[in-house]
């Protein structure tokens, strides 16, 4: 994990999230999950690109059940996009997801 | 300046990874460019039963591993979780550009692609993609703990996923479109006589319906044409694959149904671009017939090689 990125708990959401300045980029990942893996370097990458800018946090979901429950989300990786503490814009999920789309979606919610 | 191979192979499937064992032990100098991680579909099958020299079940991810590392072994470089940018391969020299930023290029190529899950292609699939529905039994099989799932399908992967998936759910409810599996007979029976899964014969999906996540399922039997909702915690769909072919859309000769016709040494009409595995037009589409193609496509590459080496 490169040091753009900032794994979090469920506990951690308010802080992190709800009340970040910064738009946050939230990837749900699990374990088992080759395209979670696959997509960790994309986000990396992307990360770093928009590093000071734009917040990248990792959440393991096995391990945060309730939160993944609370946001619906039911699939990894799952890629939920917030700005001013809510969520914006479509979330990415599966094996399709895309670095040139995540960079996309990060500069529409800077720009916006 | 772009950095020069002597093939790039793209798609790390049991097709290209083949592929690259025998290109990388020809001394070929061998890239393997891959958007995701090595296997394939083959990363995401939760266990494969028929692939020769595997006396037990083994993991498709494991599978995918011994793949790989063989091919690294005899030194082709795979490039993992790369997105092609841009790419021409209509002239002598194949080129590709990756990330935005690093260009490579080679006078052959291989385009191992494969195939990715179909869609549906009903009413709510992409609403609800990631918030009920999944394409992934390994992957999301454990957000479905103590749930009443269902499963889209009735062939080999809809079956085999739905056993795994027993592993979480507390039922497993498969809707198919006729009145039999196509699934072979032996994961048919196993499936049949689960006491967790249970079938609902020559039915479709219409509609996948809820209000920020899935929650009901609409059927209609295609006999009777009766329409039904079900509650549902999560929907599976495995409805089949359709092939991967941005690379080669409008470049290379491909049948109706969107599959590259090869002739039988995996050479497309663009000389120097070979296709193989689940990209190319035929009828069966293994691990073993995947792994035959990139044999073939590379052994007819190492002469495609020799061939412009002498020429150039």
């Amino acid at each position: 994990m490169s040091e753009y990125v900032k794994e979090i708990t469920q506990a951690d959401f308010e802080a992190e999230v709800a009340k970040s300045t910064l738009p946050v980029v939230l990837d749900f990942f699990s374990t088992d999950c080759p395209p979670c893996e696959a997509l960790a370097p994309k986000f990396d990458a992307v990360a770093g690109q928009f590093a000071g800018k734009a917040r990248f946090l990792k959440i393991f979901r096995q391990g945060n059940k309730d939160l993944a429950a609370r946001l619906g989300v039911t699939g990894s990786p799952t890629l939920l996009f917030f700005r001013g503490g809510a969520e914006q814009g479509e979330r990415m999920s599966g094996e399709e997801i895309k670095r040139t789309a995540i960079k996309a979606q990060v500069e529409s919610l800077l720009g916006a | 300046m772009a950095e020069s191979f002597d093939v790039i192979i793209v798609g790390a499937g049991p097709a290209g990874l083949s592929a690259a064992i025998y290109a990388a032990r020809a001394r070929l100098k061998t890239l393997v460019l891959d958007e995701s991680v090595p296997g394939g579909q083959m990363k995401t099958t939760h266990k494969v039963s028929n692939y020769p020299g595997f006396p037990e079940d083994v993991k498709g991810a494991d599978l995918a591993k011994a793949f790989s590392t063989q091919a690294e072994r005899f030194g082709a470089k795979i490039r993992r979780a790369v997105e092609i940018t841009a790419h021409d391969l209509t002239g002598p020299v194949k080129t590709f550009e990756l990330d935005e930023e690093e260009h490579v290029s080679a006078p052959a190529v291989i385009i191992a692609t494969g195939a990715k899950p179909r869609e549906l292609g009903v009413p709510g699939e992409s609403k609800y993609r990631g918030r009920g529905i999944s394409y992934c039994a390994t992957c999301d099989g454990a957000y479905f703990d103590g749930k009443e799932i269902h499963v889209i399908g009735g062939g080999n992967s809809a079956v085999e996923e739905s056993l795994f998936l027993t592993q979480f759910a507390k039922k497993v409810t498969i809707i198919h479109q006729f009145d039999h599996f196509q699934a072979e007979p032996m994961t048919t029976a196993e499936a049949l006589e689960n006491p967790k899964i249970e079938v609902i014969w020559d039915s479709e999906p219409r509609a996948f319906l809820g209000e920020n996540q899935l929650a009901t399922l609409r059927i209609e039997n295609v006999k009777t044409k009766e329409v039904r909702e079900l509650a549902t915690d999560g929907v599976f769909v495995f409805v089949g694959y359709v092939p991967r072919t941005d690379l080669v859309k409008g470049l290379v000769k491909m049948n109706q149904w969107g599959y590259v016709e090869t002739g039988e040494d995996m050479s497309t009409d663009v000389p120097g671009v070979y296709v193989a595995g689940d990209i190319r037009s035929k009828r069966f589409r293994q691990i073993t017939t995947a792994v035959a193609d990139g044999t073939i496509a590379a052994l007819a590459v190492q002469k495609f090689v020799k061939d412009h080496r002498q020429a150039a």
